[in-house]
Parts: C-alpha cells; sequence; structure tokens
C-alpha cells in the first residue's frame, strides 16, 4: 500500500537540504458519525435480574432465527416452543443455549464452606468433555444431544434446532443453525485511497525503551514526521486512528494495594497514574494531527461491565482540548465515510475463546458474526450492563469492517455473505507484544499490518 | 542528536532536518576527520512475512542497514534517524532524546511536520464560569511546556491574563516579571508539572532559579520537600481536591500574583467550597503582607509561599478539576493540605495540652473515687 506509492521518491532524503519541503494537508474525514449511541448508558441502576437480558435477546432474535430455520428446513417445519413439544415429533425450536461446564468458576462454589475449596486459578480454558448443552426458552428448559458439537457452543448463544424429543426428556438434534450474517448494509465507501489506522494494546505503563520507542515510531509515521516524502504523502491519507483498548498495560492495575495495610500503601501512587499522562502526551501528539477514537480495554480506567463507557476526558486534560480526540465506548460502532466500522477491545472473543473450543480469533470473530451477537456470553462469564428493554449486542446490520482488539497476532479475511454482505474481519493485535497496527483502506476494504521496530541490545532478526 | 531533535531545536521542517543530517554525515565523512560517527537509519517498506505483506518500519545501525535494505521487496522510505558519537546498545536514548524535546514543546508538536490537519485545532473554553478562572494560572505558568489550551482554557483565557500580567509585574521584583511575562502559556495539566515536582525536583529547580535566587535555596528545598510528604495526605483527602488543580510548585511566582489572588479570593466565593474559601481568604491576607516582608525571615516566606501555592490551587484552575480525586496530585492539591495540616497540627497540639490536664484531673477524682470507697 504505503510502499508501492512511496517507492520512487525513497531515497529522497538522502541528500543535502533542498529548498522548502513539502507539506501534505491530512485528507479530511468526510463523513463521520458515531452510531455507538445504544451502547451508552445514562442512569445505571443494577436493580434488575439479568434474566431480563436473555428474554430479550431471545425476543429479539427469535423473528430472524424463524426464517432462517424456514429457508433451511423447508416452509412446512413445525416451529414449537419447549412446552408444546410433543414425544417424537420432529420440529424446530428456537432458543438459548447453556452449556454446564464443571470448570466453571462458581462464586457460589468458592464461598460455600462445606466444600472448603481454594478458588480455582484462572485457566486458558474451561472446556471439559463432559459438558453439556441445554436449550432453554422462556420457560422450560431441556438437554440436547446429538449432532451439536457442545464443545464449541457458548452459553448464551441463540440457536434454532431441528430434531425432536426422546423418552427420557432429551431433544435429539439433527441439525441446527444460527443467525446468521445480518442484514447488509448498502456501501458507499470512497474512491480514492483512505486509510484508518487500527491499534490495540499500547499497554502504556510498563513498557521497556524499545516499545517506547515504537509507539513513538507509530507516532511519528502517522503524524507524518516519519519517511521520506513519498511515504509522508501517503500518510497524510490516513484519515482516523482507531485505538481499541488496553492503552494501559496490566502492570498498572495493581490490586495488591488493595491487600496491603494502609500505611504501607499510603506514600506510593497507583501505577496508572504516570501511565494516563503518558497517554495524554502521545494523544496529544497524535489528536494535534489526526482524528483520534479513544476506546476503553480491560486494563483501562472505566466501568468494568459491558458496554464500557468511554474513558472520561478530565484524565486526558491535554489531549482533550482538541476536537479531534473522541472518547468513545467499547464496543464501538460507526460510520466513516460511508463505510461502517463495528469492533470491541477483544474482552468479548477472548471470554469465547475460553469457552469453547474454537482457538483462532479471526475464527471466533467470524462465528460471532455469524451467530449475529457481538458477545454471547455476556451476562454469563462476562460482565455487562442488565439490560431489559433490547440487547444493544445483536447485530442487526451487517458492518464493512467488525475488528476485534488484543489478539494475540494479526489475521484479517474478507468475508462474503449470500445476501451481499462483505465484511473485512481484522484481529488487532496487541501492540505492547507485537508492534503491530493495522492500516484498513476504505476503498477496497483491504487491510496491511504495519510493524516497527527498533535496534536492541541483542543482534536483531 | 535525533533528526525530530534537530528539527525542533532549528525550528525547521522534519524533512530539512533530515537532509541537514545527511548532509553533515557526508561532509565529515568526506573530510575523514577521524571522529567516528555512528548513524543509524529509518528504513521503511514492504516485508513478505507470515504470508502476507506487511508494511515494516525499523530503524536501524548503520551497519545493519544494507542487509535490512534486502530483506525489504520495496523500500518505501530511508533517511538518516539519528547520528551519535557512541555505538548505541539499545534504541533508548534515542527514544528519551526524542521525549524530551517532544515534551518541551508538546503545545506545536506538529508543526514542522509533513502533515497539517486542518480539523486539529484546540477547542474554545466551553463555559465563561470557568475560563475567568483559568485566566489567573497562566501567568504563573513559566515552563515552557504549556498547551495553549486545556479544558476550561482558551485563546479567550489567554488574552486576559498577559494585561493582568504586565500591571502585576510592574509592581514587583523585575525578575519574576521577566519570567512570567512568558507566552500566555497556560498552566497546562498539573498532570505535567505534578510528575515534574514529585518525580524529577531537579525540574522544577532548574526551571524556577529565579525563584530560588528570590527565596533561598534552602526555602525552595524545604517545600519541595515538605510537598512530598503532603502527597501521600492527598490520597487521603481525595474530595477536597475540587477546586485545586495545576499549580505547580514553581510558582512561587505566586508572589507577583497578589492583585490576581484578589479576584480569584472573589471568584473563589462563587464555588461552594466553603471551607477552602476561608483557607483562602486567610492566605490571601496573608500575602497581602507578603511583599514588605519580601527579604524578611525565610521561614515567614516559606510558610507564605507554602500558603501562596496553597492559594494557588484553590483559585479554579484551568484544568478540570474533575481530576480524579486519587489521580494525579496535583502537587497543588498537596499544598492546600500544607495549610491545614500546619493548622490541624497546632490546634491538636494545644488539644493534646487540654487532654492532659484533663486526665490527671480524671485520674485524681478516679483515685479519690477509689480512695473514698476504699477508705
Amino acid at each position: 500500500m504505503f510502499s508501492e506509492q512511496a517507492a520512487p521518491t525513497a531515497q529522497g532524503l538522502l541528500a543535502p537540504p533542498s529548498g522548502e519541503p513539502p507539506t501534505f494537508p491530512r485528507l479530511a474525514v468526510a463523513g463521520y458519525s458515531d452510531l455507538s449511541q445504544p451502547f451508552r448508558l445514562g442512569e445505571r441502576s443494577f436493580c434488575r435480574q439479568y434474566a431480563h437480558v436473555y428474554a430479550v435477546r431471545l425476543a429479539g432474535m427469535r423473528p430472524r432465527l424463524e426464517r432462517r430455520a424456514r429457508g433451511r428446513w423447508g416452509e412446512d417445519i413445525a416451529l414449537r416452543r419447549l412446552s408444546e413439544l410433543q414425544e417424537g415429533e420432529k420440529c424446530c425450536v428456537v432458543g438459548t443455549l447453556f452449556k454446564a461446564m464443571q470448570l466453571q468458576p462458581s462464586i457460589l462454589q468458592e464461598i460455600s464452606e462445606e466444600h472448603n475449596l481454594v478458588p480455582q486459578p484462572p485457566l486458558p480454558k474451561y472446556i471439559q468433555p463432559c459438558d453439556e448443552l441445554i436449550l432453554e426458552d422462556e420457560l422450560q428448559r431441556i438437554k440436547l444431544e446429538g449432532a451439536i458439537d457442545v464443545q464449541r457452543l457458548v452459553t448464551g448463544t441463540i440457536v434454532a434446532v431441528y430434531g425432536r424429543e426422546e423418552e427420557d426428556g432429551r431433544f435429539l438434534v439433527e441439525d441446527h443453525c444460527l443467525a446468521d450474517l445480518p442484514a447488509p448494509l448498502p456501501w458507499s465507501g470512497p474512491s480514492s485511497d483512505r486509510f484508518v489506522l487500527l491499534a490495540s494494546g499500547l499497554g502504556l505503563g510498563s513498557m521497556s525503551g524499545e516499545a517506547l520507542l515504537s509507539t513513538q515510531l507509530l507516532v511519528d509515521v502517522v503524524t507524518g514526521q516519519l519517511g521520506a516524502e513519498g511515504e509522508q504523502s501517503c500518510a497524510a491519507h490516513i484519515t482516523r486512528v482507531i485505538l481499541a483498548g488496553n492503552l494501559l498495560s496490566q502492570n498498572t492495575q495493581s490490586r495488591d494495594t488493595i491487600n496491603k495495610a494502609k500505611y504501607l500503601t499510603k506514600k506510593t501512587q497507583a501505577a496508572s497514574v504516570e501511565a494516563v499522562k503518558m497517554l495524554d502526551e502521545i494523544l496529544l501528539q497524535l489528536c494535534s494531527s489526526v482524528p483520534v477514537d479513544v476506546m476503553p480495554g480491560e486494563f483501562d480506567p472505566t466501568n468494568y461491565t459491558l458496554p464500557q463507557q468511554p474513558l472520561h476526558r478530565c484524565m486526558l486534560p491535554l489531549a482533550s482540548a482538541y476536537a479531534t480526540l473522541r472518547l468513545v465506548t467499547n464496543p464501538y460502532q460507526a460510520s466513516l465515510d460511508g463505510v461502517r466500522f463495528l469492533g470491541t477491545s477483544g474482552q468479548n472473543i477472548s471470554d469465547i475463546f475460553k469457552y469453547s473450543s474454537m482457538d483462532d480469533y479471526l475464527e471466533i470473530l467470524e462465528w460471532t458474526l455469524l451467530a449475529g451477537h457481538i458477545s454471547p456470553t455476556a451476562p454469563d462469564t462476562l460482565g455487562c450492563y442488565p439490560f431489559y428493554k433490547s440487547d444493544p449486542f445483536i447485530l442487526t446490520e451487517c458492518p464493512h469492517v467488525y475488528f476485534c482488539g488484543n489478539a494475540p497476532r494479526f489475521q484479517s479475511k474478507l468475508l462474503q455473505g449470500k445476501e451481499g454482505q462483505r465484511v473485512l474481519l481484522v484481529t488487532v493485535p496487541d501492540f505492547s507484544a507485537t508492534q503491530t497496527a493495522c492500516l484498513v483502506n476504505l476503498r477496497d476494504l483491504s487491510c496491511q499490518p504495519i510493524t516497527f521496530s527498533s535496534f536492541g541490545a541483542d543482534s536483531e532478526d | 542528536v535525533t533528526y525530530k531533535w534537530l528539527s525542533y531545536t532549528l525550528g525547521v521542517h522534519v524533512n530539512q532536518a533530515k537532509q541537514m543530517l545527511y548532509d553533515y554525515v557526508e561532509r565529515k565523512r568526506r573530510e575523514n576527520s577521524g571522529a567516528q560517527l555512528h548513524v543509524t537509519y529509518l528504513v521503511a517498506g514492504n516485508l513478505l512475512q507470515n504470508g502476507h505483506v506487511c508494511h515494516k518500519v525499523a530503524v536501524v545501525r548503520e551497519d545493519k542497514l544494507e542487509a535490512m535494505k534486502s530483506k525489504l521487496s520495496t523500500i518505501a522510505s530511508v533517511h538518516v534517524y539519528s547520528i551519535q558519537k557512541a555505538l548505541l546498545k539499545d534504541s533508548s536514548p534515542l527514544y528519551n532524546t526524542d521525549y524530551d524535546i517532544v515534551k518541551a514543546n508538546l503545545q506545536h508538536c506538529s508543526k514542522f511536520s509533513a502533515i497539517h490537519c486542518a480539523a486539529a485545532v484546540p477547542r474554545t473554553p466551553p463555559e465563561a464560569p470557568r475560563a475567568p478562572a483559568p485566566a489567573q494560572s497562566p501567568p504563573r505558568q513559566r515552563d515552557p511546556d504549556g498547551t495553549s489550551t486545556v479544558n476550561g482554557h482558551g485563546p479567550r483565557a489567554a488574552k486576559p491574563p498577559p494585561q493582568q500580567q504586565k500591571g502585576i509585574m510592574g509592581m514587583f521584583a523585575a525578575k519574576a516579571a521577566a519570567k512570567a511575562q512568558d507566552t500566555a502559556k497556560e498552566a497546562k495539566a498539573e498532570a505535567k508539572e505534578a510528575p515534574g515536582v514529585s518525580a524529577a525536583s531537579n525540574k522544577p529547580l532548574t526551571k524556577n532559579s529565579i525563584m530560588n535566587n528570590f527565596f533561598g535555596k534552602a526555602a525552595m528545598n524545604k517545600l519541595k520537600a515538605s510537598s512530598v510528604p503532603e502527597q501521600p495526605k492527598e490520597e487521603k483527602e481525595a474530595v477536597k481536591a475540587s477546586v485545586a488543580v495545576a499549580e505547580p510548585e514553581s510558582s512561587p511566582n505566586t508572589v507577583a500574583e497578589k492583585p490576581v489572588k484578589k479576584t480569584e479570593s472573589v471568584r473563589i466565593q462563587q464555588k461552594d467550597k466553603k471551607s477552602k474559601m476561608k483557607r483562602a481568604d486567610r492566605s490571601d491576607d496573608e500575602e497581602e503582607r507578603d511583599p514588605e516582608n519580601v527579604k524578611k525571615k525565610r521561614k515567614r516566606i516559606k510558610q507564605l509561599l507554602s500558603d501562596s501555592s496553597d492559594e494557588e490551587d484553590v483559585p479554579p484552575s484551568p484544568t478540570p478539576e474533575e481530576e480524579r480525586a486519587p489521580s494525579p496530585p496535583p502537587e497543588p492539591v498537596l499544598k492546600t493540605e500544607l495549610e491545614p495540616a500546619s493548622t490541624e497540627v497546632s490546634v491538636g497540639g494545644r488539644k493534646r495540652k487540654r487532654k492532659r490536664v484533663l486526665k490527671s484531673k480524671m485520674f485524681i477524682d478516679e483515685e479519690e473515687g477509689c480512695m473514698g470507697k476504699t477508705g
């Protein structure tokens, strides 16, 4: 992308000072609209039960699933509720999946005194061969067996299963289907090259000099200070930067101060304080040159439950003076130049990773799109706000770019749907670990990773 | 010497700085002057990695330059990144140089860059009540690093201060005046100052050498020392921090801000923090006497200094007071504690004495009572 355009003038700066060097104006964003309004919570009240989330989710997705079921297994199949099931009759049921897992960390087990259990240490995966799938609808639940991949599915997914009820009260599944890709959005992307830089996991607060230099190089490339003229003019085509979470590193959490005595921790400052200051300075450099959207992540100072609310602008006094800084929610949805972006900071994907046999982040990302829901495990194993009116995580329209942050490595795929949907799936890698960010070209929905490196004490690889 | 450092120091476009570095290297090498120069280059290009083409940007030493260039399938750009006399083991000196120079020029960090963004203009201050308050702080900010706008600040706020300043300066020491007349650089986030003070106490010292002359180094040191232990207190008294924010210690210049303070105190009254108000008024009065006592005993000045710095916090500062309570203790906030702390101590002492007397009395009573009983 960059390289082909920049190659001709590559060596241009290896010369004595020339005349007035060119300055390139940054391409302005033609149309930007922030569509993450459903993810913003106004007055928050936690008095409600979480059961309402599931009820709303099922009600919201039932029509779509019924349509899909009819399309897949025939128009005349019987769609039944669980309460209407008759033994031996082939029918289709739509409901929420629940996976009963032995290893799932349960707070009740932890505090139960009769077990005298030590709390379970966090495991990378909690799946076990003896896990069971149960289908629930509004009133009843039934155990599922048969042609359904127990390991792969997670709690909270809305599925339609086709099969019949057995004598002993189990449901024998012959086939099942998910909601599939949502309705496509019309494409009105730009005709010229425009780029959006996706980066996540900056991980400030614990970095060595090496990693800090890479971050500085990233900022320099985007602001146009680095590179020969060709590259700088290409960088001027970057119309936006989206930072997808984990701006602070895990080390800034410093939870051990909670356990220590007060007199020991009196003189210490939270590690996140310094990190936020560094973040502020970096954002200031970026904001003075390009519009930036900042999404909070797992280790950032905002609420824990999804949807995470934007970082408060008082934490970034320098940078928030600029109108180009936008503090947004996680998940984030926006329309840039006619291209619809939707993405999260990765908590939903990594949660599914823990409870499913799927190992590939890109596969999981695609799966959530097919399931029609950003984060099916949300109230169960991932913190979530008790919605009761509607579930904002249901995907009603198919985005053009669907990304998740803090993935272990960069992956991208262009998915084509049956109804003409075109989605670019991108797993944005963790910058502090990989020094890689992604450049998405809005014109043709292609994506290129961009890596930064510097030399260290050891030899280069 | 990195290209960015050169660009900021000389005030030239970054590309010109890169070319200058290259030119210098070429010339020096041709002259064969004998001094070994080590050069690092920036190389960028396409690289086939893990099956897909990725754009790589790397800073490499001269000896690895060719190797890196051959690895890349297409080279997008090559230029000189930095020159140094010694061979660098790793890139942290490069980062540190860049970091320092950028920090020193934060408000126009894109001035010499090759890309200009029309949309990136600082916001104007949102509401009026906050704007006048911040107006006071700008003059105090003497460090070159000050963004011209911070929440609640704006070009608007910047204008009144200079005028006020000129008036104030006329009244007081010329030295203070000279420094304070720095362009209307607002007190940027204490965020900057606080770490400056708490972390590197050297910085404020060097930057505020004028104050040192004014008050004496001892005073400054004492102040710093007292402010550091006060820091943790800040965490305790979090909520109070609402008004305080950015006054970095560096504002011993407070002395000069007297009349400014007056207006501040007026504004302070508008705020709801009654306790702070009282303190502010008190310190305000104390400061009134300050000009006369300028050369008097250091102790007095020190105390005044602390008071005045307390004052600094109290005036609604430009930066949003929403600064979270536990968050970067604007040094000043801690200062606010200085004053109450001192008063508390004195009160506590008196109380203690009283208690002692009482206790002994009680003791006697009890004894008598006991005696009475047994007897």
